[in-house]
């Protein structure tokens, strides 16, 4: 489903290529939970802004559902990110002058869908995710692994083909982090297709697959299954 | 979409409550000063639009230059309406006005002296839009001693009766004039106000072909679309055909020989609404307004603006980083960049529009005292379309000049830096904000300086020695009502202790006052070169009274009855008479309006005195014996009104009903430069606001700079810095752009304050100490500002900044 091919990116450093990917090539496949590791500053969260075209590399390819995403016009390759890839931060990022209902629903807003449907869709995704009852609070009368579970419900409002998470769990405790990782496993096995970028090899443990970078570069992956 | 931007422009509003409030205070003066200016600027437009052929009339003016006096007047001779309309076939219809002057005029037992009575030809109908309640405007003015009133009068007069047909005597000349018609009062933005309209027809001296006396206040209609520059370079044709053969009877020269001689005289046209701006004429019909002033204060209202915009656009991007953040997760969720945008763009609307209400408010509070100071009756009329619409566009246009950069700025960001916390918002755009908050203080100081000049200018003329005493004058007008009981009444006056000395003469050298012009020939007769002078009719008490300083020879004296041909001439009349010395027993021959020469000796020659007003030079003066209306009584007490209510008892004991007319020689003198008072009041009042919205704005961004710079503080005070270095640190890079605004501002605005001071023939020079002044209040304003926040950040506890990260 996704296909990073001949990836690149480097910096320039008093005159030199410092490289932060070096020939990354890797292919998620529909229903793949995958955790990328690395120490610090292997590339490994360059790698999912790439994934999120949040940022784009100096050379290689990217196909999302057999498209190419970087031959694509600036509208479309858009229109085709907003539609299929939902991001998880470490830091939450929810939008501090919006209530959790407003954050959750954000999203659908820039893709124009309806007032009805968006209703209807935020009041599944509340349900869900048993935050009726904070709908009307602000992210900062939250906890933070109440703010990361709105940031998750935020991210998959969309139905997103790719859910990407930087370090999810890297601002919680223990517990609140472990309840985050339950919930990706679950949503998993209902389907979701995952990219998660963490430190912890526990963490990594929920995942299917494990893809560890070292210097930009994908040392080995194995399979955990 | 819409009610989301709402409800996030709202809350951001409260959240960021200090700037919030900043920036609404800042638009709100700079709208509310802009509303009021836009509405003076409009009446002042807007005078005589309300003539249905406002485009298509035009006055005829005279100006020109005889002997290098220049003569500028907005009337005309009698024969220039009808001479025109009978030589060129383009001018549809020409109209007189004649002023009136100030008649007493009675109905029965009613008696009231008028101010507004005009003499008008019968056509004066259907040039101007003044329409009839009752009467024919067609013939209404046809018959001699017929007269049209304005509804105000007709209640005045005739309470519930009907005015037509019924007779109002004018008591001087003991002439009735029957009413033909009652009009509509005359509207406020009209540049003539009378009440009465007497037929022109009632005047034998209007039918008189003459083309040397100017009385007549003449106007033309023409065709639609004419250019009327057209028929004004056809004029001067007319003038020599017509003016030059009196001109030679009178003078004895041709008139190229008098235009040879470097004399000029002309007819011009003005369209008429032009008249309420552009005159600027010796003689009009009341005063006029000034179009510099209309200039200026369009200027003063967009800086006011632009300032208030740039507190927003500093305020805006300084305070960036508190939502780049929002705008890269926006981003990421899939917002495109115009979307945000828009988004901001509504917080900028949401913004000028409360600034806007609120200014709407100070607006309607604010205005009678507007009013008040500039003599205007100013309204906002929210029911008004036109002023509707002005606010709304006023509005928008704010919203956008402000909120453009701002939303191009902050909608820019890349998610991809601020989510990885790279972004260093606050140091992006210091030099914008820099160069902006120099343009803010570089109007300020100009203003600071300006105003410092127009009130330095006034104190020099209330404090210049006008060689004359104004003080403790009292000034009695029209004492010729009382016929032979006038002596009577001085002699009255003379008795009490309090008095000093009375003169006999309605000439003032401040204030309202009777002019006469005066053609005399320096010498003893052989002299052809006329000299324009002022002619003072005056008895011996005069001079003292007045306290004007003899130069050389001696006062009028009553035991001498050969003073009865002699003069007493002023210094600039020696001076131009070509006489260096002993001015004393030489003689001039003058012109009398009837066209007969008398020959007068000088006895003495008075020291220059400001006659006129310092915007004028002091011109040649002569004054004679001679018969005028009027007392003025100098008192040697300062308890002038106490004098006055026995005057008062004096007057009505002698006069009973006659109006009693008096008013004080020194506040006459104050009223001549109100206008000069009212500008320096209001461009005051208008440099405190400016400097008030660039000082919010300096207080915003410092506040902003010292809370990116806590940490840095914090550091520095663990190593040892005091409160001092803290606030030197702090304010060093403001106080940089105050004085590099200083060093701008100070050239323009000693350009522009001369070119103001340029109107005055007497003024000073500018001192360099007020631009150091400004210079100096405006650094302290900035030292003052920077520094509140600067010892709050020094006295905070360096442990609690340093702990947050």
């Amino acid at each position: 489903m996704i296909q990073l091919k001949h990836i690149f990116h480097w910096v320039n450093q008093g005159g030199k290529r410092v490289f932060i990917l070096k020939d990354i090539n890797m292919e998620v496949n529909e229903g793949e939970f995958i955790s990328v590791m690395g120490a610090s500053g292997s590339g490994k969260s360059t790698l999912l802004h790439i994934l999120g075209t949040i940022q784009e590399p100096n050379e290689g390819d990217y196909f999302l559902k057999g498209e190419s995403v970087y031959q694509l016009k600036e509208k479309q390759r858009s229109l085709l990110m907003k539609q299929n890839i939902g991001i998880v931060f470490q830091a939450y990022h929810l939008i501090d002058e919006l209530t959790v209902y407003e954050n959750i629903e954000t999203p659908l807003l820039y893709l124009n869908i309806p007032a009805s449907e968006r209703k209807a869709r935020v009041a599944e995704m509340l349900d869900k995710f048993q935050i009726v009852g904070k709908k009307d609070l602000f992210p900062s009368q939250l906890s933070g692994g109440q703010q990361q579970i709105v940031g998750i419900a935020r991210a998959l409002i969309i139905e997103p083909t790719l859910l990407l998470a930087d370090e999810p769990t890297g601002n919680l405790n223990s517990k609140q982090g472990e309840e985050i990782m339950n919930i990706f496993k679950e949503l998993n096995q209902e389907g979701v297709t995952i990219v998660q970028v963490t430190h912890s090899e526990k963490n990594a443990a929920y995942g299917t697959r494990i893809i560890t970078l070292s210097d930009g570069q994908i040392e080995h992956a194995k399979n955990d299954q | 979409m819409l009610t989301t931007y709402f409800k996030i422009a709202i809350r951001n509003l409260k959240r960021h409550r200090l700037f919030s409030a900043i920036n609404i205070l800042g638009l709100t003066i700079g709208m509310a000063t802009c509303m009021v200016i836009m509405l003076y600027v409009r009446h002042e437009l807007s005078y005589d639009r309300f003539n249905e052929k406002a485009d298509r009339i035009v006055r005829v003016t005279f100006r020109g230059s005889v002997q290098g006096e220049k003569m500028n007047e907005a009337h005309v001779m009698p024969p220039v309406a009808w001479t025109l309309k009978t030589d060129f076939p383009e001018v549809e219809e020409a109209t007189r006005l004649r002023n009136g002057g100030f008649p007493r005029i009675s109905y029965g037992e009613k008696s009231f002296r008028e101010d507004a009575l005009a003499y008008a030809d019968s056509n004066i109908f259907e040039v101007f839009t003044l329409p009839l309640i009752t009467g024919d405007p067609k013939t209404a003015l046809r018959a001699p001693n017929s007269i049209v009133i304005s509804k105000e009068i007709a209640e005045k007069y005739f309470g519930k009766e009907d005015p037509i047909n019924k007779t109002l005597l004018l008591k001087d000349s003991n002439i009735g004039y029957k009413v033909t018609g009652v009009m509509e009062n005359v509207p406020e933005l009209s540049h003539f106000h009378f009440d009465l309209f007497a037929s022109m027809a009632s005047l034998p001296e209007a039918r008189e072909a003459s083309w040397m006396t100017s009385e007549y206040f003449t106007y033309l209609v023409l065709p639609k679309g004419y250019d009327y520059r057209t028929l004004e370079n056809k004029l001067p044709g007319t003038v020599e055909k017509y003016m030059g053969p009196q001109l030679q009877q009178a003078m004895g020269i041709t008139f190229s020989e008098f235009k040879q001689k470097g004399n000029k005289l002309g007819l011009f046209l003005q369209p008429l609404t032009d008249i309420h701006l552009y005159s600027g004429f010796m003689y009009d019909l009341g005063p006029r307004g000034n179009r510099q002033y209309v200039y200026i204060f369009i200027i003063i209202a967009l800086f006011m603006l632009l300032i208030a915009c740039i507190n927003f656009i500093n305020l805006s991007t300084a305070a960036a980083s508190k939502r780049a953040r929002e705008v890269g997760v926006r981003k990421v969720l899939g917002s495109e960049r115009w979307q945000l945008v828009k988004q901001f763009l509504t917080e900028s609307i949401v913004l000028t529009f409360i600034a806007l209400a609120i200014a709407v408010i100070i607006v309607k509070i604010c205005l009678p005292f507007f009013n008040n100071l500039s003599g205007k009756a100013l309204d906002l009329q929210l029911t008004d379309p036109w002023l509707l619409s002005a606010l709304l566009i006023t509005g928008l246009l704010t919203a956008v000049l402000a909120g453009t950069y701002p939303a191009l700025f902050l909608s820019s960001f890349q998610p991809v830096r601020v989510l990885k916390g790279a972004f260093q918002a606050g140091k992006s755009g210091i030099s914008l904000r820099s160069g902006l908050v120099i343009v803010q203080f570089f109007v300020s100081v100009s203003l600071i300086v300006g105003t410092i000049v127009v009130y330095q200018q006034l104190r020099y003329i209330n404090s210049k020695s006008l060689g004359y005493n104004k003080e403790q004058v009292l000034v009695l007008r029209e004492t010729g009502l009382l016929g032979q009981k006038e002596e009577v009444f001085r002699q009255k006056l003379l008795r009490d202790s309090r008095v000093l000395s009375v003169t006999n003469s309605g000439y003032l050298p401040a204030g309202p006052t009777n002019n006469n012009n005066f053609f005399v020939y320096p010498g003893d007769g052989t002299a052809t070169e006329q000299v324009k002078t002022l002619r003072y009719d005056v008895d011996e008490q005069y001079v003292p009274t007045l306290g004007i300083n003899m130069l050389s020879g001696r006062n009028f004296s009553k035991d001498l009855a050969s003073d009865s041909s002699a003069v007493i001439i002023n210094e600039a009349a020696v001076r131009s008479f070509g006489w260096e010395k002993n001015a004393i027993g030489k003689t001039i021959n003058a012109v009398h309006r009837n066209g007969s020469q008398g020959s007068l000796r000088v006895i003495g020659v008075v020291k220059d005195f400001h006659f006129k007003s310092l915007h004028e030079r002091i011109s040649p003066l002569v004054m004679v014996l001679g018969e005028s209306d009027g007392l003025i009584v100098k008192l040697k007490t300062t308890d002038v009104e106490a004098v006055l209510q026995s005057v008062k008892v004096h007057w009505s004991e002698l006069g009973p009903g006659e109006p009693f007319n008096y008013s004080f020689l020194d506040e006459s003198f104050n009223n001549t430069y109100r206008f000069e008072r009212t500008i320096g009041q209001i461009l005051g009042i208008f440099a405190g606001l400016t400097i008030l919205v660039a000082c919010l704005g300096l207080f915003g961004l410092a506040t902003f700079t010292t809370e990116q710079r806590i940490k840095e503080i914090g550091i520095r005070k663990v190593l040892g810095a005091s409160i001092s270095d803290i606030i030197t640190l702090l304010s060093k890079d403001f106080l940089k752009l105050v004085l590099l605004a200083n060093l701008l501002a100070w050239p323009l605005a000693w350009w522009g304050m001369n070119l103001w001071l340029e109107d005055f023939a007497y003024r000073i020079r500018i001192d360099w100490w007020i631009f150091i002044a400004a210079g100096f209040l405006t650094m302290l304003i900035a030292v003052l500002i920077v520094g509140i926040k600067a010892i709050n950040a020094g006295r905070a506890n360096p442990i609690k900044s340093l702990r947050t990260e």
